[in-house]
């Protein structure tokens, strides 16, 4: 970084990769989908299959986040303090709520 | 002053960073998306809460339905306008304001695919007798797919007008940080939608 230091901005080098990270980050996003799909269709019981199509949409969430919206790159902090702590409160929201109604 | 003396040749290579205005207003944006987590939260709380036997009532059931290969063709065309969303930012990056306008044309438009092909479902499902008031997990479904589309419906609006925005004022760093934000919340609603096709749809399919 230091080294490339030049008085006009616009001399900077370019800090993003293109768009490879970005394909990538699609074509997995393709294959979890299908995973999900095919999981279902499989039969692979109850239990299993939920718990395996949450994780991997869990999954797919943290790719959407940390790569396309950059939440990785430098300066995110107070970001992603934000969006975990909406993130927490869903999901106690979701739990307190099926714990209350199902049980 | 500063906007017009960047449209003219030292655009700086991230625009939407480089006043203090634009990198407040997508924190702040962020800390907006934090608040529409807790949101959507509560609506996929109130879904699951009356997802089962006992919210259907006299209504269809989930598992007859629901139509997988239109879930799945809906699923694709939000995850092809994400990357196109983020096509349009790296243009912005190269300072292509052309490419920028072209991506998020292609995006707009696949959002009101995605738009189309819910309302198609939608009314395919009143034709069935699941409206809104038929049963608890009704209203439920389409309170929280219902918002997620007003969502698309809503971006798909603002990536249009900044469009236009685009095309009058060029691109600055004024205009900049509105962009990367309106692409920040396109991302959003397809996250979104990703734990909508899991729970809503593969998951009523499941046992």
């Amino acid at each position: 970084m230091a080294a490339n230091h030049h008085t006009h901005e616009t001399n900077k080098p370019h800090r993003y990769e293109g768009p490879k990270n970005h394909l990538i980050t699609f074509a997995v996003s393709i294959l979890l989908t299908a995973l999900a799909f095919f999981a279902v269709m499989a039969n692979l019981g109850k239990t299993f299959t939920i718990m395996f199509i949450v994780l991997l949409a869990i999954v797919q969430a943290a790719f959407q986040l940390y790569v396309w919206m950059h939440a990785k790159d430098r300066g995110h902090t107070y970001a992603k303090i934000g969006i975990f702590m909406g993130g927490i409160i869903a999901l106690t929201a979701v739990a307190a709520v099926v714990y209350w109604m199902w049980w | 002053m500063s906007a017009t003396h960047h449209a003219h040749g030292s655009l700086p290579a991230e625009p939407e960073k480089a006043t203090l205005e634009g990198r407040n207003k997508i924190l702040g944006f962020w800390l907006f998306l934090g608040g529409e987590t807790v949101l959507f939260g509560t609506l996929f709380a109130t879904f699951l809460g009356y997802n089962n036997v006992k919210g259907i009532g006299d209504g269809p059931d989930p598992a007859h339905l629901f139509d997988l290969k239109l879930v799945a063709l809906a699923t694709l065309i939000l995850l092809v306008s994400s990357l196109t969303s983020v096509f349009a930012v790296q243009a912005m990056h190269r300072h292509d304001k052309s490419k920028m306008l072209l991506w998020f044309g292609v995006t707009v438009v696949l959002g009101l695919a995605f738009l189309g092909l819910e309302i198609y479902e939608f009314v395919h499902y009143v034709h069935e007798g699941h409206t809104f008031s038929t049963s608890a997990f009704s209203s439920a479904f389409y309170t929280l797919v219902g918002f997620h589309g007003a969502h698309v419906l809503f971006g798909s609006l603002w990536i249009a007008l900044l469009m236009l925005q685009l095309v009058k004022k060029g691109l600055t760093v004024v205009t900049a940080p509105k962009c990367y934000v309106a692409a920040l919340y396109w991302h959003f609603v397809d996250l979104v939608w990703v734990f909508i096709f899991t729970v809503v749809y593969l998951m009523s399919k499941v046992g």
